[in-house]
């Protein structure tokens, strides 16, 4: 079921609990109309990943992730000969491989009639596919997530350009694989490194941000269901001040949920500085950080 | 919508965003499945296409501001605009056909009269230029004259059109002047903040991490015996991280290479255990090529702080290496490899500091640390040895016996002296570094943090 519209995937995502701003929903409207990629960056914990999820629940999709990382290769990413089952078979049915040359008069006659066999062994079973491969050849559109897609090697990005443009993919013994159906393409960044303007010409691109005070308090609240409304919005109004102080990591809307996880397990219901500053350590994940929110504790208040 | 779009387009590039064709293309398509009387959507699907990178975004979103806003003339309703941007365009036109020889002039008005193409691209020049030819004297003085020039022009053209707005021969009402007043004082405002406050885009995103990452530096390039004790500890974090992402970086490039591919060889050879079933598969992987090391370690006064982050260093690194034996001397040497190896790296500094068996008070003599190296410890350089001599040279005037250093050279793979000293100095006084020199394969300066830290690099990778 795809979206209709702009405004359509508004609340179809908003259904699948995630609050997307006009901007993201736009993109994400675009992106499915238009079967491009969309290439997601932002800071880390501003639910880049959570939207992945979100859409695959809302298109109802299987969602195929890919977490990249330095070294990953074609072997881990799209496909790998399954060389075990290949050389068992070979030895299962090495009575056949006799019959079959049992007849030839000479040695190459002999390769000739394996060779017309090979097809039986460089085949589909013999694949175990990966993700690229699982996403593109899955009878059912799925949603294929790449996350990280910065950390992983130029190479790799290169090899992706064929898949993200055609929807193909090229193993050398099979020829040219075609999508069956068009996965939905997410990829997301840290900006860890640039991508290249290659890549970057095949995607939509969505810069997503920290969001507006009010859509963290909605978030909140539609994530910890049991927060009072005005310790949720306290909340939020604490973490945009800790965010504008200069910290080594900003506290994103992930730390901001943990926070208010935290405090409703440990009951509390009003905002003072001792709460904060011993709930500290879900906020800041740096001990300079933490020292540096302590000593402005009376400007988060 | 083409034009516009392709307008817009020109601008952006003029101010130095990069887009291609393609993307105009997907862009025009796309914008016929949105709703594009929604400004948020409009916007949202111009940036998604245009603006590709996390720094270029709030470049565009100045861009988008000035194009479709501050250039534009939204009044309350369609004809009264019409009006409004006819009377813009016989002002400019006015003040365009007067003589002029400046083709800047030219650039301010079109910029008010809603079309910023060609400023945006003078902008760019001069933001971008870089002198051709290289001058006796560095001078800024091209730049900055260029914008002068403009500054000139925008305030020449405000001139200009108050003197326009006041002449009576202008076929327009009293309240319009006022409106077209207003706008075109807007208009000029903009100009000239474009030209003042020159963006710096996405500095917003990346500003933490380079001045943490600046004061590292700036920590690297100071001497290693002046840091303060708190910029010890500071100094000694920074090569912790700096550790572990070489230790990740030497991993990963033996992770990756070879891997995967079968071993036929081997894996032929493992089936015979099984009646020729190949049960077990054998993948190439190709081992580690890990040196040894041995070090000696000056630690006389002079020298000591940079040993001991090398020390620092090269026990971090230990597992890179397949042995690291340390030495340390003054006037005799002391092996110290075990207190190394079974210790904390900075409490092992601390005992060689304070326990250790070595004359504090003595004058450092290099030759008989290296007599006694050839006695006791030569079966330790082999071909797979690094040598590294951490010291400056100063013998005190005693017998140097370079002839050993030449000895030990011809067993080992590699001997490399590190001098914390600067370059200049070397050889002058005691200083006997000129006779060891050539029997080294490299010798270094190495008086602080980062050129200790590019030596290590090297020696790893």
């Amino acid at each position: 079921m795809d979206f209709k519209s702009v405004n359509d995937v508004q609340e179809r995502l908003e259904m699948a609990g995630y609050i997307p701003s006009k901007e993201i929903s736009t993109v994400v409207f675009l992106a499915a109309a238009t079967q491009k990629p969309v290439l997601v960056e932002g800071p880390a914990g501003v639910g880049k990943t959570e939207l992945a999820k979100a859409i695959a629940r809302s298109l109802d999709r299987e969602l195929i992730r890919l977490q990249c990382y330095e070294g990953l290769d074609e072997s881990k990413a799209l496909y790998e000969w399954e060389y075990a089952k290949q050389l068992l078979y070979t030895q299962m049915v090495k009575d056949r491989i006799n019959d079959i040359i049992a007849h030839t008069a000479t040695l190459a006659e002999a390769v000739d009639q394996i060779a017309a066999q090979e097809d039986a062994f460089f085949s589909d079973r013999f694949i175990q596919s990966r993700p690229l491969l699982q996403a593109i050849s899955s009878e059912k559109p799925v949603v294929l997530l790449l996350d990280e897609v910065d950390k992983s090697d130029p190479e790799f990005e290169a090899f992706l350009l064929e898949l993200l443009s055609d929807f193909q993919v090229t193993i050398p013994e099979l020829g040219t694989r075609k999508a069956i159906s068009i996965p939905f393409v997410l990829l997301t960044s840290n900006n860890y490194r640039d991508m290249s303007d290659a890549l970057k010409r095949r995607c939509l691109h969505l810069y997503i941000d920290y969001p507006q005070r009010e859509t963290e308090v909605q978030i909140v609240r539609l994530k910890i269901p049991g927060i009072e409304g005005k310790l949720a919005a306290d909340l939020v109004d604490s973490i945009r001040r800790i965010r504008l102080l200069d910290l080594k990591k900003s506290p994103s809307i992930s730390e901001t949920l943990d926070w208010a996880q935290s405090l409703l397990v440990l009951q509390i219901n009003e905002l003072t500085p001792e709460v904060i500053s011993e709930t500290l350590n879900v906020i800041c994940k740096y001990q300079i950080d933490m020292e540096k929110v302590r000593k402005n504790i009376n400007k988060i208040i | 919508m083409v034009n516009l779009i392709q307008q817009f387009v020109s601008c952006c590039r003029a101010a130095g965003l990069r887009i291609s064709t393609a993307e105009i293309l997907d862009c025009l398509n796309q914008l016929p499945l949105i709703e594009v009387t929604n400004e948020l959507q409009f916007r949202a699907t111009l940036r998604a296409n245009f603006a590709k990178s996390m720094r270029e975004i709030n470049h565009f979103d100045r861009l988008y501001h000035l194009f479709f806003h501050e250039m534009r003339v939204d009044a309350a309703d369609v004809m009264q605009s019409e009006a409004l941007a006819e009377q813009i365009r016989q002002v400019t036109n006015t003040i365009k056909k007067k003589p002029h020889d400046n083709p800047m002039l030219d650039a301010v008005v079109d910029f008010i009269a809603g079309n910023p193409l060609e400023f945006l691209k003078e902008m760019r020049r001069i933001q971008t230029a870089s002198d051709s030819e290289v001058q006796p004297t560095r001078f800024n003085f091209g730049p900055l004259a260029d914008r002068f020039n403009i500054l000139i022009q925008i305030t020449s053209t405000t001139a200009a059109i108050a003197q326009l707005l006041q002449d009576p021969s202008l076929d327009v009402s009293r309240t319009a002047r006022n409106d077209l007043a207003v706008r075109f004082t807007q208009r000029l405002n903009t100009a000239r903040s474009i030209l003042l406050y020159e963006p710096r885009p996405g500095d917003k995103n990346t500003k933490k991490i380079k001045t943490y990452e600046q004061r590292l530096k700036e920590l690297g390039e100071r001497p290693f015996s002046s840091f303060t004790r708190q910029e010890l500890e500071e100094m000694r974090e920074a090569i912790d991280k700096l550790v572990r992402k070489l230790k990740n970086n030497v991993s990963r490039r033996f992770a990756v290479k070879h891997r995967g591919n079968l071993d036929v060889k081997k894996t032929i050879r493992c089936a015979a255990r099984y009646g020729g079933v190949p049960v077990e598969i054998k993948y190439r992987n190709k081992p580690l090529r890990r040196s040894r090391i041995v070090t000696l370690c000056d630690v006389s006064g002079s020298v000591w702080a940079a040993a001991r982050f090398m020390l620092n260093l090269l026990y971090s690194l230990q597992e890179c290496f397949d042995k690291v034996n340390s030495f340390v001397f003054i006037d005799d040497l002391t092996d110290v490899t075990a207190v190394f190896e079974h210790n904390e790296i900075n409490e092992a500094i601390r005992f060689v500091l304070e326990e250790a068996d070595v004359h504090y008070n003595a004058a450092t003599d290099y030759g008989v640390t290296l007599r006694h190296f050839q006695r006791d410890y030569m079966d330790l350089l082999t071909k797979k040895t690094t040598l590294i001599i951490v010291g400056d040279g100063r013998s005190n005037y005693m017998h140097p016996e370079d002839a050993i250093l030449g000895q030990m050279r011809e067993r080992c793979r590699r001997v490399i002296w590190l001098n914390p000293e600067p370059e200049q100095i070397w050889g002058t006084g005691d200083s006997e570094i000129k006779a060891y020199m050539h029997h080294c394969h490299e010798v270094r300066q190495c008086s602080n943090v980062n050129q200790l830290i590019a030596f290590i690099e090297e020696l790893v990778l």
